[in-house]
């Protein structure tokens, strides 16, 4: 019962020889080190530390970025590590995001010589974690309006107030936390052990249930004027990393949706009712068909993209749409092969309930559903409909 | 010093082979690997460099495709890669001399590959390559050090696992052992990337392969498994056994 | 057709093995010579029907198997159009590098073999058959029991010869077998139990026909889940392992679609449960209706038996 990986339009002729090496490391690993163990780190709700090691030790966190010990692999590798992570789950996933994309990437993009030399070498070898302080209890797809802020002290910063939905932030060394400084949006680098801060774990959670969501609390945090970011201002900061995380997620779900289809496949195979494999039935081949279509097109999505990412020809708009449409397409394969499981599929001796329930928090992090629709709405008509204000 | 890898480009043992036109369709294979014990032999090899026993050169003989075996041991530390071209399929003497040849050429007193390749499954080329280059030989190694000139292995011999010593010049075929292999990282790909490919044809080395005493006529696919037989109550175990044996041959 | 057999030999005797290599030998027809490693059975290879001549070989180098020191000593005497062993281990080690210091090919682990010479063997790993033709000379192994044995009453005529090889391959020492038992995802023989075993005390019964065939004993999901003595490791199917291996014994599993999902890819699959419904049935070669109760003492007695012989 081997893994075949659906690649319907064959997008594997298209990537380098380095980028399938990058690409089937991670598979062989996941394959290896997460799918025996997955259904048991979700029912204790832990995020192996193992993993943090074993994925630092591939080389492969804060993919794109050069130099500082990073890998500097193109956006394409950086695209098919997350699809096959998340084929694995999209905890993992989400673990290599928050860490390469919004907390190494702030700091190799805004950061002072000093900050990139002392935080990137022991965040690629994954020793120091990191993790993204946006969103707040408050606000969510409105992050403009946040109320975290700091105070300029002379000699150190004051930072105070709460963020919630923090991926890795109870592990982590560092965290990037946006935050007002006179009402203008600057990035601070908090420590854990900075006085005044904790970062309790979220428990309670249906989904990225092997994953470590956190809140970030900031009690007259008291941090040193040099973790500022120096050079970034208002939400541009925020906005970039997320956009890089973004394209990470849109071949995320295309690793979700592989293993899901490559499931429902296999079951309606093996399953015999009425004397026939239920693959033999209509109702099932147009679902695996409407799946297969799905899969193909998301691919073609995120291959583009990567290229444009790679050639420095991209614009966010194009972003969203991917990791929109991705999304979209992954969770209802994941229902649908969930269905085509019938009650096996509440199992989790099946990988399907439990993808579906991660891709409900991926449908709504990084940009809900309904945010990137409108980005995409503004972009083709000129005015913004997010607000009710112009 | 130095030791020689050799690895043979196969078919993933999770590939399904087809057949088409009387012969198995390599067209249709999706994935190609490094024959499973041959990875263990390359580990062994990569940990006798780390211990100092000086570079790893990894030798492959097949067509163009076989390079990525090359590749893949490069991103986990092989040293020095060297390719033998050859499109067709090779009888045991052929491939033997090739590989001899290189094993010539590259200096190597310790050569080491996998028990048995997971396509033929025969096991000829550790022991016929011995023979040739009046090496001596160890099949079955789990794991070989080297101290000065002489080799320890664990092998499993006859009566069970043993340790054995053995002096140099060795081939030593490899067993799956305890090892857990090492998976290459992103710096080891990148630089396996840039690291050249020494490429002989048969004539650079001089060996005359094209004429064989061996031809393939057919390959076909396996029977039909035989439809299940139902056997009721303890009594018919015997037949059942005996069966394993004779008809299943699994005992 | 002069034709070289190199015997096999097991706890100082003659393997039956042998007997099935002259038998192969005999259909090609010409004069059948055994070669003895260490003279071992040379007076019943003479015994055995169509044998022309045995050569029993004696030396200090064949108290144990060396590659080398064998290979050096029985190469010279190996005359002849055709060599055959067996593809034992060391039958295959033996006439690889035989074959390679007379520079004649060598074919493995052949199934069936007729005059031409025409052989079929298995690749990669039983999933496609290959037919070969060969020219002599050559070297070939045979699969044991793919062949009919030759009878007794032969009167092959017994000459000595006496060598002096070095050994190459020192043994230090032997190493204490292993108490653990093999992982499900290595064996070649898996003996697995369900729910059906009633309680996990009971797989000991398991264990005993696994250390006989040298197998390695997994559970079914239910197993594992009902009884925390049946730890994970063992679980073949959907999340636990899938295995291939060459004999899967499932016992007291009612084959439920997961842990078929494991399994169903073994080459040979011989179930014993006592519901003659049970959906294993669907996917097993052998089949037996009884409870394990009953079937378990009297598999272990045949197994034992027959693995003695």
């Amino acid at each position: 019962m081997a893994y075949e990986a659906l690649d319907f339009f064959d997008i594997d002729s298209l990537l380098t020889e380095e980028e399938r090496m990058v690409r089937d490391m991670v598979r062989d690993w996941v394959e290896e080190r997460v799918l025996p163990n997955i259904e048991d780190a979700c029912r204790d709700g832990v995020f192996p530390d193992e993993w943090r090691a074993e994925i630092g030790e591939m080389g492969i966190l804060g993919a794109p970025l050069e130099g500082y010990g990073c890998p500097g692999l193109s956006y394409i590798a950086y695209g098919l590590i997350c699809q096959e992570l998340e084929r694995g789950d999209s905890g993992v996933r989400s673990f290599a995001s928050v860490q390469g994309s919004l907390a190494m990437y702030p700091i190799w993009d805004f950061g002072s010589e000093e900050q990139k030399e002392k935080y990137l070498p022991g965040m690629a070898k994954g020793d120091l974690v990191g993790c993204f302080g946006l969103t707040e209890p408050d606000y969510g797809s409105n992050p403009g309006d946040m109320i975290t802020r700091a105070e300029d002290k002379g000699d150190h910063f004051l930072l105070n107030g709460a963020k919630m939905w923090i991926t890795n932030g109870t592990i982590a060394d560092l965290a990037v936390v946006w935050a007002k400084l006179d009402g203008e949006i600057r990035g601070f680098i908090v420590e854990k052990d900075d006085e005044g801060f904790s970062a309790p774990e979220m428990k309670g959670k249906h989904s990225l249930k092997a994953s470590v969501t956190s809140e970030l609390v900031f009690q007259d945090c008291k941090i040193p004027k040099d973790r500022i970011l120096p050079d970034v201002k208002g939400l541009r900061g925020p906005f970039s990393c997320l956009n890089n995380a973004r394209y990470g997620i849109s071949w995320g779900a295309v690793g979700a949706a592989q293993s899901c289809f490559n499931s429902a496949r296999e079951y309606a195979l093996s399953r015999i009712q009425f004397g026939h494999p239920i693959a033999s039935f209509q109702l099932v081949q147009n679902k695996l068909s409407w799946m297969l279509r799905e899969i193909t097109k998301g691919q073609l999505l995120a291959y583009h993209i990567g290229k444009k990412k790679d050639d420095g020809s991209w614009i966010p708009e194009q972003i969203s749409l991917a990791k929109m449409n991705n999304v979209d397409m992954a969770l209802e394969i994941a229902r649908m092969s969930r269905d085509i499981h019938g009650a096996n599929g509440i199992l989790d001796e099946y990988p399907v309930m439990r993808h579906m329930a991660n891709l409900e928090s991926v449908k709504t992090y990084e940009g809900t559903h309904d945010i990137h629709n409108l980005i995409l709405g503004r972009h083709i008509t000129g005015i913004q409909s997010f607000t009710r204000e112009p | 010093m130095g030791v020689a890898v050799l690895l043979k480009q196969v078919p993933d043992t999770t590939a399904k082979i087809s057949i088409s036109g009387g012969r198995v369709d390599e067209a249709s294979i999706t994935k190609w690997s490094i024959s499973p014990y041959d990875e263990y032999a390359l580990e062994n090899a990569i940990k006798l460099k780390e211990s100092g026993f000086g570079d790893v050169v990894a030798i492959t003989c097949g067509p163009s495709r076989s390079a990525k075996c090359l590749t893949e041991a490069a991103a986990v530390g092989a040293d020095r890669l060297i390719h033998i071209i050859s499109e067709s399929p090779l009888d045991s003497i052929q491939v033997q001399s090739l590989l001899s040849a290189a094993v010539k050429e590259s200096g190597c007193d310790v050569v080491m590959c996998g028990k048995q390749a997971a396509d033929t499954n025969s096991g000829s080329t550790g022991p016929g390559l011995a023979a040739s280059l009046g090496f001596s030989c160890v099949g079955g190694a789990t794991e070989v050090s080297m101290d000065g000139g002489v080799a320890s292995a664990t092998r499993l011999g006859p009566s069970g696992m043993e340790e054995v010593e053995v002096g140099v010049p060795c081939v030593f075929t490899f067993d799956k052992g305890d090892s857990e292999l090492r998976r290459p990282n992103v710096r080891g790909i990148m630089m396996a990337k840039k690291k050249p490919i020494d490429i002989f044809a048969p004539d650079d080395l001089g060996v005359d392969v094209s004429n064989s005493m061996v031809s393939i006529k057919s390959h076909s696919s396996p029977p039909e498994k035989q439809p299940g037989q139902k056997f009721v109550g303890s009594d018919s175990i015997p037949e059942v056994v005996s069966k394993l044996r004779e008809e299943a041959n699994v005992i | 057709m002069n034709i070289t057999i190199i015997s096999e030999s097991s706890n100082g005797s003659l393997h039956s093995v042998t007997a099935q290599l002259v038998g192969a030998a005999s259909s090609l027809g010409g004069s059948i010579t055994v070669i003895c490693p260490g003279g071992i059975g040379s007076s019943d290879a003479a015994n055995i029907s169509g044998v022309t001549k045995v050569i029993s070989v004696e030396g200090d180098c064949f108290e144990n198997y060396d590659c080398s020191a064998w290979s050096e000593s029985l190469s010279p005497l190996a005359e002849g159009d055709l060599l055959l062993s067996s593809s034992s281990a060391i039958g295959r080690e033996l006439i690889s590098s035989i074959a390679a210091s007379k520079g004649i090919p060598v074919v493995q682990d052949v199934t069936s073999l007729t005059g031409g010479l025409l052989a079929t063997r298995s690749i990669y790993s039983g999933k496609a058959i290959e037919e070969v033709s060969i020219s002599p000379p050559c070297a070939i192994s045979l699969r044991a029991n793919s062949f009919e044995s030759a009878g007794e009453g032969g009167s092959g005529e017994v000459s000595t010869v006496n060598v002096s090889q070095d050994v190459a391959v020192a043994v230090k020492q032997a190493l204490a077998k292993a108490s653990e038992r093999l992982d499900v995802s290595e064996a070649d023989i898996i003996i697995s139990g369900g729910r059906g075993m009633g309680e996990p005390a009971n797989f000991s019964h398991l264990n005993e026909v696994a250390d006989l065939l040298g197998a390695a004993v997994g559970a079914s999901r239910a197993a594992v889940d009902t009884w925390e003595e049946i730890p994970h490791s063992m679980q073949v199917g959907q999340t636990g392992k899938t295995v291939t291996p060459n004999l899967y014994i499932a016992v007291g599993i009612s084959g439920a679609i997961q842990h078929l999902a494991g399994m169903r890819s073994s080459k040979f699959i011989l179930a014993i449960n006592k519901d003659p419904e049970a959906p294993i049935f669907g996917v097993a070669d052998y089949g037996v209706v009884s409870t394990w109760e009953e079937a378990l003492p009297v598999l272990k007695e045949q197994l034992a038996e027959m693995l003695s012989n």
